[in-house]
């Protein structure tokens, strides 16, 4: 087949046949052939290597094989290589049939053509250092800027012409939605439309100028140099626990923000411990190496541990900075690329020397080595801060307008406490806590005994059945002291006393033993007998093992009592399951016995002298009496909550500002260990001993005596290094385009695509180094070109000639990360919290999810049952979401999020129906539709649907509707408008989703039709989209 | 081109809505296997677009040859199941229980932190004994008395291994072939080569139990049934108890299903217009993805609601099958979806890495999954479904011979063991009533016909019709393989 439009070549990949006209190019035509079908028995792999033979360079392939050679140059018939690629013999053949590798007839052909054409050999493109290429002379005089004419050459070669540039308003979103992750607000729209018409390029540029030095910028950049950082807020592996890493994320954050010289981002991250008088910044950014997964497994091997760690930092190295995939000379030399095994070890030497253990990291305490350090986010919001948080304090200790109303309830509560009470004997059908491993029984009274307990972390799950006919309000869990030493005690340790970290219960018409996480039984308050100093039984209602309650006496019986949220019907959920974990060091209890009860709790949720005063009538009070119960009440009331969790999230705020907190580091140890060859990457079978050195196929390490990890960054970053700069201007083209000039973008290796563009590449990467590696100005000069700012339609001919857009003949179109689709939904509706920075936030999430899969319920670790937070947490940007590695956030992993096991460097963008779930589901977005609709009712025209309807569209996807669209909407509103109409109920549902305040003063009705319809326009395929 | 693109989706969307009354109407009344071929047709009706994302299709050539399996449930026994207590003891055992076992047959094992610093190794027999089972007169423990029935439709493979020694890599290694992460999951890799079989589900679906034996058990992780390398779309979609068994299926609250079908309508004319404007394939994509969670909202809630089920169900299940999230619960569902075309079904049950307290331990695990497992092949025979329907029985490695802790003391347990396990494999083109590879006189090496987890691997994939060495994935610079870098091979002895 003869290919005659230039273009269905470049489609076809490098391997189709270069126009006749044009000579043929090693490294573009030929390379890609031989690496996928010859190097892998005949590279550089030298163990791997069949019949002595290699064809990646010159000298193996002309080398004489016994009175012949592979290849001739210039002479086909001689060229043992060809006829065996020809061969008709299976013997003979070339790639040999079992190996699945075929070459296809146009691939033959232009081997055919190279060896006749005198078989030119050309180093690998990617390890040459870049020349500045001469900006080309294109025949049109389309462009911006010198990557237009990279551009518009390159179309031109293949007959094609740039398109039209996009409307005023599809730039101005782009460009937000590039630069900050946001979308532009409605106000920045209108002014930037007017403003592009008034003053053209001055008013991008003033646009750019704007958005780069917004502090969202640095989040931007972030939320993709975290994929290929690994960052995570837990260790990874099986158990999963918690680490603090957040200091480091800040520290990206903030080197974005201040445009911090790409070099010097590198070498902080590499080595900025080993940079003379390191300030504690560098210390920080050394994180970049740490944030790998580690493992605290009972049975894991330390040694293995320590190698994986290692392995996974050149792994990351490597592919983050140098585009090598170096991870695959670990077990044996590199099948394609020349990185011998010894070369990878002598890397993997590098970051072998840390003072790290191979198990450590439990118990949320960050693994050695850590340090303390500040966040380096500006702190100039903290005036604000504790202005706020004096008014707030204030406006709390002031809070008395629904003191008497809840006085009035709490009263009523105290004189119903126990009414009605009955204690309900249960019978157990089974208990077990299996990971225990003392015994223990089940008395003929069903209580439990344990003779001997434990001192570790135990849960213990009591399958019972519930008496029929009963209404079940709550259980009742009551512990007996046992003889100990010389007296009775209700646990055998030093305190004696139990500490119970939470209750788990479900519910059912079967028996089970255990809890079903996902039907358990809401617990609306906990009371009990006593508590000690700090261990309050309403610590047992947080699921995680940081609160707990502990009786104060260990000498008397002492009981822990549980209401539920709504009672259940012994006749229909005969069976109950509850789950009481002693999540402490030594805690367990010897006997213990569960009842079910109904009517009120006997006991008060309040310390006996102030449920005395409670109980009292609001006239009989002392001052004193009435000043501790409006203390109870400000510290206590529901009503106040949102007002108390604004201040405790303000608090925490002020600390994360200004208080030192822990982040993981590099560092060396005072005796490094050793580095080895390890024989097929067996971190116990090492060979030769080998000391630090980059890869002998690239630039040699200047003082190469005894060299650093510092020296290794600075090799990295020396300008004249061929790959890290084209590595970077790549990546960062990437964000931009969608797809880098070189595809491959973890892989610049004879594997890795050819670049689309290699004159502009290169032309980047030298003025990217030039302009001494300014970031900021390498976006500026991408943003700034004609070819980022076409329109992104797309011709039936640019779908079918180039369906990926690699010639960048039309503007760039993706679907939006999935941070910024959820980002875009909080801060449309005006949810969002903007702050920057600080610690991971945990918002709405179903239930259960990371309890299904942890070690819940038997471990130290942290992290394994999620709470949601409240407040402002709920509205964070998504790149402060929690990333749990073995259970990531649902939304964001439809949205093709990565769960930061290891380095990814460019993530899918997927299109599927679990998707449409989240953003038409999840409450985040339903409450997000709900507020927007709200807004949208007290700032629009009430009177006037039609301009309702236009503006609400128009703030979602930053254009106008046309007239069908508006028709469309017209009619579904309608509809709606109807349906609720018929149906309040549904209605006032409809906009009761989600945590922050209902809106006040509207009509349910027309706020529920409202929120359909926002809804709907955050999930057009425009708004998903950024186009 | 525009109106053709456009006349291709909506001559699609036609089709689609056809077979889909088909299925309304008829389904009911046919039995599994024609309910399964009915729907395997949706795959049909492609628009020819670039559409990357979902597509029911699998991949042109695929499958390489003719399927002997359509499908595959996968019970998968997390954490490491005796092999010793549950399929492979031996005579010699029984006489050599309690002495220490001969350094030449330890032979300088990697052993886990847990064990290695034991100063003795004593030999534990199985602990409650077993029988010969099946014409074939092949050996299974006591605690499995409703597998002990099934001897006659199972091969039992006794010859598994792995190098992995600790549950994070072994299970790892057998669910995506890499003990390192990032690679794809079995399921995952199905769903990307085979595709779906019909339009109401995902091709890969997993479902989770907590083990009772041990609780909890050694952690899961979604790398397990993730996409790795290959697009996420691929990823299982897990199905859990409860209101909501696949994330965000309901509605919210006030939103009824028919303000979702007007919804939706709305959002699919606005996106269609949109698509057409701008020429995006992608959009056009995405109606179709809403299309299929819309019909998810009603096929998912309908698979998760056993009130059609017969009395003779849960006689067959157990009582245990009423409860959702039980790994019965969880094997009856597997049915349902087996009967809806669903390809992939792979339930984790957690809870079998005794280390301690074997002896209170393992009957409650063995309790938990005996009689629903049986049940499940039994009940798929009966369906006529168990020729085209592949179980598979098994965990990521077995257990030590030798006592982890004191012999016989109430808190010893075995430790993990990666030289030789046991799988067991049922219909789906493998022979029935058969065995595969022998052990050592102390089942802690492996004797005859080694099955290394990529062997596996390789063999499920050829029952499917798919050459392992063909089916291959570009990533990194390197055609990626579900059965890793290194030489699998296809045990061609255990094929029907």
């Amino acid at each position: 087949m003869k290919i005659q439009h230039p273009l269905l070549f470049l489609l076809l990949g490098a391997t189709g046949i270069a126009a006749e006209a044009e000579p043929l190019k090693f490294n573009r035509d030929v390379r890609p052939i031989l690496s996928e079908t010859c190097f892998h028995c005949h590279g550089p792999d030298e163990h791997g290597r069949k019949a002595d033979l290699r064809l990646d360079s010159l000298a193996g392939a002309i080398a004489d094989l016994g009175g012949y050679q592979a290849i001739v140059p210039g002479d086909l018939k001689k060229s043992e290589a060809w006829w065996r690629i020809i061969s008709d013999d299976e013997d003979e053949l070339m790639p040999p049939p079992k190996s699945h590798l075929v070459l296809t007839s146009e691939q033959k052909q232009t081997l055919k053509r190279w060896i006749e054409e005198g078989a030119v050999y050309e180093d690998h493109w990617a390890y040459q250092e870049p020349d500045k290429p001469k900006v080309p002379e294109s025949k049109g005089d389309w462009g911006k800027n010198e990557i237009d004419r990279f551009v518009l050459t390159r179309l031109e070669d293949e007959e094609m012409q740039p398109s039209a540039e996009a409307a005023p308003r599809t730039l101005i979103r782009r460009l937000t939605l590039d630069l900050t992750g946001l979308p532009p607000t409605a106000d920045e729209v209108q002014s930037f439309i007017v403003d592009y018409v008034q003053r053209g390029e001055k008013a991008w540029q003033d646009a750019i100028d704007r958005l780069l030095a917004s502090p969202h910028f640095g989040e931007r950049m972030a939320v993709s140099w975290m994929d290929l950082a690994r960052y995570a807020d837990t260790n990874g592996y099986s158990i999963d626990g918690g680490r603090d890493m957040w200091l480091w994320r800040d520290w990206v954050i903030q080197a974005y923000n201040t445009n911090m010289p790409f070099d010097q981002f590198a070498v902080e991250q590499l080595a900025g411990d080993l940079l003379p008088d390191a300030t504690e910044s560098q210390l920080i950014a050394t994180g970049f190496n740490r944030n790998h997964m580690i493992t605290h497994e009972g049975g894991t091997i330390p040694e293995e541990n320590l190698t994986n760690y290692a392995a996974d930092r050149v792994k990351t190295t490597s592919e983050v900075f140098l585009g090598l995939t170096m991870a695959c000379a670990q077990c044996h030399d590199h099948k394609f690329d020349p990185i011998s095994q010894k070369d990878y070890y002598s890397f993997f030497s590098f970051f072998n020397e840390l003072s790290d253990k191979g198990n450590d990291g439990n118990g949320g305490i960050n693994a050695g080595p850590s340090m303390m350090a500040r966040s380096m986010i500006p702190d100039d919001e903290l005036a604000d801060l504790e202005r706020e948080l004096v008014a707030l304090k204030s406006e709390l200790a002031e809070s008395a307008d629904g003191f008497s109303k809840w006085a009035a309830e709490m009263r009523k509560r105290e004189k119903q406490r126990g009414k009605d009470f009955a204690m309900h004997p249960v019978e157990v059908l089974d208990v077990s806590s299996p990971n225990r491993p003392g015994p223990f029984e089940v008395l003929e009274d069903e209580s439990v005994l344990a003779s001997k307990p434990s001192r570790g972390k135990y849960a213990f799950s009591h399958s019972l059945r519930l008496p029929p006919g009963k209404k079940i309000d709550g259980i009742r869990v009551r512990f007996f002291p046992e003889k100990h030493g010389d007296g009775k005690s209700l646990t055998p340790f030093p305190e004696g006393t139990p500490k119970v970290t939470t209750v788990l219960v479900s519910v059912g018409d079967q028996p089970a033993k255990q809890v079903d996480y996902h039907a358990q039984v809401l617990l609306s308050q906990a009371t009990a007998s006593s508590h000690s100093e700090g261990h309050e039984p309403s610590g047992v209602l947080d699921e995680r093992n940081l609160d707990w309650w502990e009786p104060a006496s260990a000498t008397e019986p002492q009981q822990l009592t549980l209401t539920f949220s709504n009672p259940v019907d012994s006749d229909t959920q005969p069976y109950l399951t509850a789950m009481v974990f002693f999540g402490r060091s030594n805690s367990m209890p010897f006997h213990w016995k569960i009842d079910a009860f109904s009517g009120q709790d006997t006991e008060s949720i309040f310390p006996e002298p102030i449920a005395a005063v409670i109980a009292k009538a609001e006239s009989e009070w002392t001052p004193a009496e009435r000043a501790t119960a409006m203390q109870t009440y400000r510290e206590t009331a529901p009503e106040l909550d949102p007002l108390r969790t604004r201040i405790a999230n303000l608090s925490e705020r002020v600390d994360v500002l200004t208080k030192p907190h822990p982040t993981m580091v590099m560092d060396t140890a005072p005796k490094p260990r050793e580095t080895h060859i390890l024989d097929r990457g067996q971190y116990d079978a090492p060979l030769e001993k080998v000391v630090s050195a980059t890869p002998d196929a690239l630039p040699a390490l200047p003082n190469s005596e005894k060299a650093t990890r510092l020296d290794l960054a600075h090799w990295m970053v020396d300008p004249s290094h061929p790959l890290t700069s084209r590595v970077a201007v790549n990546r960062i083209w990437t964000l931009f385009f969608g797809t880098g000039i070189v595809a491959t973008s973890a892989d610049f290796g004879s594997q890795g695509e050819w670049p689309s563009h290699p004159q502009l590449l290169d032309w980047l990467a030298t003025d990217f180094v030039a302009n001494g590696w300014d970031q900021k100005a390498l976006v500026r000069e991408i943003v700034s070109s004609a070819a980022y700012r076409q329109d992104s339609s797309a011709t039936k001919e640019q779908r079918e000639l180039d369906p990926k857009n690699r010639l960048v003949g039309r503007g760039p179109r993706f679907r939006l990360p999935a941070e910024f689709i959820r980002d875009q939904a909080l801060a449309v509706s005006g949810l969002l919290v903007p702050r920057i920075g600080g610690p991971s936030v945990q918002p709405y999430q179903p239930a259960g999810l990371w309890k299904e899969v942890s070690h819940f319920g038997s471990t130290g670790a942290t992290k394994q049952v999620f709470t949601q937070d409240k407040g402002e947490k709920l509205y964070r940007r998504s790149l402060y979401t929690i990333m749990k590695r073995t259970s990531p956030h649902p939304a964001m992993m439809a949205f093709d999020a990565v769960n930061r096991e290891m380095c990814i460097m460019e993530r899918g963008t997927t299109n599927t129906p679990l998707q449409a779930l989240v953003t038409l589901n999840d409450p985040q977005f339903v409450e997000a539709a709900r507020v927007f609709a709200a807004r949208l009712l007290r700032e629009t025209d009430s009177a006037d649907d039609h301009g309702r309807l236009a503006a609400a569209f128009e703030a979602i996807t930053n254009r106008e509707p046309k007239e069908a669209e508006l028709n469309a909407m017209l009619s579904f509103l309608s509809d709606e408008r109807q349906r609720y109409r018929s149906d309040p109920e549904a209605a006032a549902k409809a906009v009761s989703v989600g945590e922050s305040p209902l809106a006040e003063g509207l009509d349910h009705v027309e706020h529920a039709v409202w929120t359909q319809v926002s809804t709907m326009l955050l999930n057009l395929s425009e708004t998903l989209t950024r186009s | 081109m525009k109106p053709n693109l456009f006349n291709e989706i909506e001559k699609r969307q036609a089709q689609l809505m056809t077979r889909r009354s088909l299925f309304g109407n008829i389904a009911a009344g046919l039995g599994g296997m024609a309910l399964g071929n009915l729907l395997a047709s949706d795959a049909a009706g492609a628009t020819g677009l670039d559409v990357r994302a979902p597509r029911s299709e699998g991949l042109p050539g695929l499958p390489h040859f003719a399927p002997k399996a359509k499908r595959v449930i996968y019970l998968f026994q997390s954490g490491g199941p005796s092999h010793v207590d549950l399929f492979d003891n031996k005579e010699f055992l029984e006489k050599h229980h309690g002495s220490d076992l001969p350094d030449s047959v330890r032979g300088g094992q990697r052993l886990t932190g847990m064990t290695s610093g034991q100063k003795s190794f004593p030999v534990v027999k199985a602990m409650w004994g077993g029988k010969r089972c099946g014409d074939h007169g092949t050996w299974i423990g006591n605690t499995l008395p409703h597998i002990q029935g099934m001897a006659d439709d199972m091969t039992i493979v006794r010859s598994m291994w792995t190098e992995a020694i600790n549950h994070d890599p072994a299970v790892t290694y057998i669910n995506t072939g890499s003990q390192q992460m990032g690679h794809g999951s079995m399921g995952a890799w199905l769903s990307y080569g085979l595709g779906r079989e019909n339009e109401n589900f995902p091709a890969y679906m997993v479902l989770l139990s907590q083990g009772s034996g041990k609780n909890p058990g050694q952690p899961l992780f979604s790398r397990l049934w993730g996409s790795g390398y290959l697009p996420s779309s691929h990823q299982g979609v897990m199905l859990r108890p409860g209101a909501n068994p696949v994330l965000y299926l309901q509605n919210p609250p006030g939103v009824s299903r028919d303000a979702r079908r007007r919804l939706l309508d709305t959002l699919g004319d606005l996106n269609r217009q949109q698509a057409e404007a701008v020429g995006d394939p992608e959009t056009l994509a995405r109606v179709e993805a809403y299309e299929m969670a819309y019909r998810m909202q009603t096929s998912v809630p309908d698979l998760a609601d056993f009130s059609d089920e017969p009395e003779s169900t849960f006689e067959l299940y157990g009582e245990e099958a009423r409860r959702p999230g039980t790994f019965a619960a969880n094997c009856l569902m597997a049915r349902r979806m087996a009967q809806r075309g669903v390809r992939f079904t792979q339930l984790f049950h957690r809870g079998w890495d005794q280390h301690i307290s074997i002896k209170k331990q393992l009957p409650r695990q063995c309790q938990d999954v005996d009689q629903a497992s049986a049940a499940l092949v039994t009940d798929l025979k009966r369906l006529g479904m168990l020729e085209d329907t592949l179980v598979i029985w098994g965990g990521e490695f077995g257990r030590t011979v030798y006592s982890q802790g004191e012999l016989g003391a109430p808190s010893s347990g075995r430790d993990h063991h990666g030289r030789c396990f046991t799988t067991w494999m049922a219909g789906g083109g493998v022979k029935a009533g058969f065995d595969y590879g022998t052990t050592d006189d102390y089942a802690y090496n492996i004797a005859e016909d080694p099955v290394h987890i990529r062997d596996l691997n390789a063999t499920i994939l050829n029952l499917l019709g798919i050459d392992h060495e063909r089916f291959t994935f570009k990533f990194r610079g390197l055609n990626q393989r579900l059965t890793g870098v290194e030489h699998a091979h296809v045990i061609k002895d255990i094929l029907a």
